[in-house]
């Protein structure tokens, strides 16, 4: 492995260690809170490396959707339902323990997989875009060659849109 | 190569020392000047409201009062720093850093000058004033939790689901805009205008909604619900003093000079204009957008927190939507 401490290399350094350290912020703070906070640190670290990579728009709309929406209605929902909610200090037991082993191995598993896999190199004046800007080329992809896929998503999102509208409607009658 | 040019023309290159330098120049060299325009944003308030009222307004502290917003700045940051007992310490004190930041970070796409000195030429620049800003919802909300007040709570409530839902309306109409133009590039959109017309007349029923949502944003008159002094004392920022204050504070008028720059370029024309320089024309048209919210500041009364949000998912959001769906249609018929 060669490192080449450029400008992208720190960067995704920086970007990489902010999103681990927010991740273990989020498991062992105890306030529900918190959570919700230190998880949206990991939606803005993810942002990041997708903006290294050259996906502005993913990034932008990463930080749209999980940031200013989807944390957004964490909190509130926690707000709303339980002003203090806290978990109960940790405590070592034999499901705690065996999960942390559970979670070293995979880990192990991973990284061997990742070790041995040889990947394809990138050339690099590769134009992902195609000449056209960033939205534009995404927008060419999904509504010429992905157009049918796309449509169905849409359809997913109506179906969970409706079913969440009836199941809000069908506890109000019981009250 | 390196030039004098390079450090504030540092877009256009790879990252360099000197790049670096003119990027840390261009955020403070922006930072200063979003002070300064905040400052007078304010006084230019008092004294326009004054006006309409029959007052005079501030004329005390300086030749016309000028220095008044200089003395209140000042005082603010030297008051004591009161962090009541009860709150959530570590919250509390992130509360107004969230808040802030994501206000100035809007700056760095705002295209002030013809030669977008200091900021950046992304090219889905509408799209991220939208994403960032959403952001600041996190500093208003936890401000009003951390608190542990019920004012303040009810504030940061109502501030978390009012900008959550003008922010729909508010996306969807730039999308008019931006369908027309047929980039998201902030430089781009007002290199269009100028070989057509600016986008205001093609765009008014967007511009009507942008506007309209723009100010539920921003939290101002007469979608001021979240801070309602009459019903909620001081709302989310209620135990709030000193200078984590100011920052709130600084966040709302931050975010006015931002909406009306992203208003000026969207709508406006940008730097576009006969005669003045770019930044000249820029700054005009964001001083009748600061003129504008005063105006409606002193005029209209507060909207009813239960119509507020209806009004957005009811009237706002199918008038952009309809809006959108018009310019598609006219774009492709034409």
């Amino acid at each position: 492995m060669n490192f080449v401490w450029n400008g992208p290399m720190i960067a995704f350094y920086v970007l990489a260690l902010s999103v681990l350290g927010a991740g273990i912020l989020m498991l062992s703070v105890r306030k529900v809170v918190y959570m919700a906070l230190s998880i949206g640190g990991v939606f803005i670290g993810a942002a990041g490396i997708y903006i290294l990579l050259g996906a502005e728009f993913v990034a932008v709309a990463q930080i749209l959707i999980y940031v200013g929406a989807i944390t957004i209605l964490m909190m509130f929902a926690i707000m709303l339902t339980n002003h203090k909610a806290e978990e109960e200090p940790f405590r070592w037991t034999v499901r705690n323990a065996t999960a942390a082993v559970g979670s070293v191995l995979l880990a192990l598993v991973l990284l061997a997989v990742i070790r041995s896999t040889t990947w394809p190199v990138q050339s690099a004046n590769l134009n992902l875009n195609g000449g056209n800007s960033n939205p534009v080329a995404i927008g060419l992809v999904m509504f010429k060659q992905y157009a049918f896929p796309f449509e169905l998503v849409s359809l997913v999102l109506i179906v969970g849109l409706v079913g969440a509208v009836i199941l809000a409607q069908e506890r109000k009658e019981e009250e | 190569m390196w030039t004098w040019n390079n450090l504030w023309h540092w877009a256009g290159h790879p990252l360099s020392w000197p790049g670096f330098v003119g990027m840390l120049v261009g955020a403070v060299v922006i930072l200063l000047l979003a002070l300064l325009v905040v400052m007078y944003s304010i006084y230019w308030q008092r004294k326009f409201i004054g006006w309409m009222q029959w007052r005079i307004g501030p004329n005390r502290v300086g030749p016309w009062g000028l220095f008044q917003t200089v003395a209140d700045v000042l005082k603010l940051l030297v008051k004591e720093d009161v962090i009541p007992a009860n709150v959530d310490r570590t919250l509390f004190l992130l509360a107004p850093i969230f808040a802030f930041v994501p206000a100035f970070l809007v700056l760095s796409i705002i295209p002030f000058s013809a030669h977008h000195v200091f900021t950046a030429n992304i090219g889905i620049g509408a799209l991220f004033y939208v994403a960032i800003s959403a952001i600041t919802i996190h500093g208003v909300m936890l401000g009003g939790w951390s608190s542990n007040n019920k004012w303040a709570l009810i504030g940061g409530m109502r501030s978390a689901a009012q900008m959550l839902s003008y922010e729909v309306p508010l996306g969807m109409s730039i999308v008019g805009v931006v369908l027309m133009a047929g980039t998201l590039n902030l430089n781009g959109i007002i290199a269009a205008q100028m070989h057509t017309v600016w986008y205001v007349i093609p765009q008014i029923l967007g511009f009507i909604v942008f506007v309209i949502a723009g100010t539920a944003e921003m939290n101002r008159t007469p979608f001021d619900l979240p801070d309602a002094e009459s019903e909620l004392v001081g709302g989310y920022h209620v135990e709030y003093s000193g200078f984590r204050f100011a920052f709130f504070m600084l966040t709302e008028y931050v975010y006015l000079l931002a909406m009306g720059g992203l208003m000026a370029t969207l709508f406006f024309g940008g730097w576009a204009g006969p005669f003045l320089p770019g930044w000249l024309w820029f700054a005009i048209k964001i001083f009748i957008f600061f003129t504008f919210q005063f105006w409606l500041q002193a005029t209209l009364p507060r909207i009813r927190q239960d119509q507020m949000m209806s009004f957005s998912w009811k009237l706002l959001l199918p008038l952009a939507l309809a809006n959108l769906v018009i310019t598609a249609v006219v774009k492709v018929l034409v």
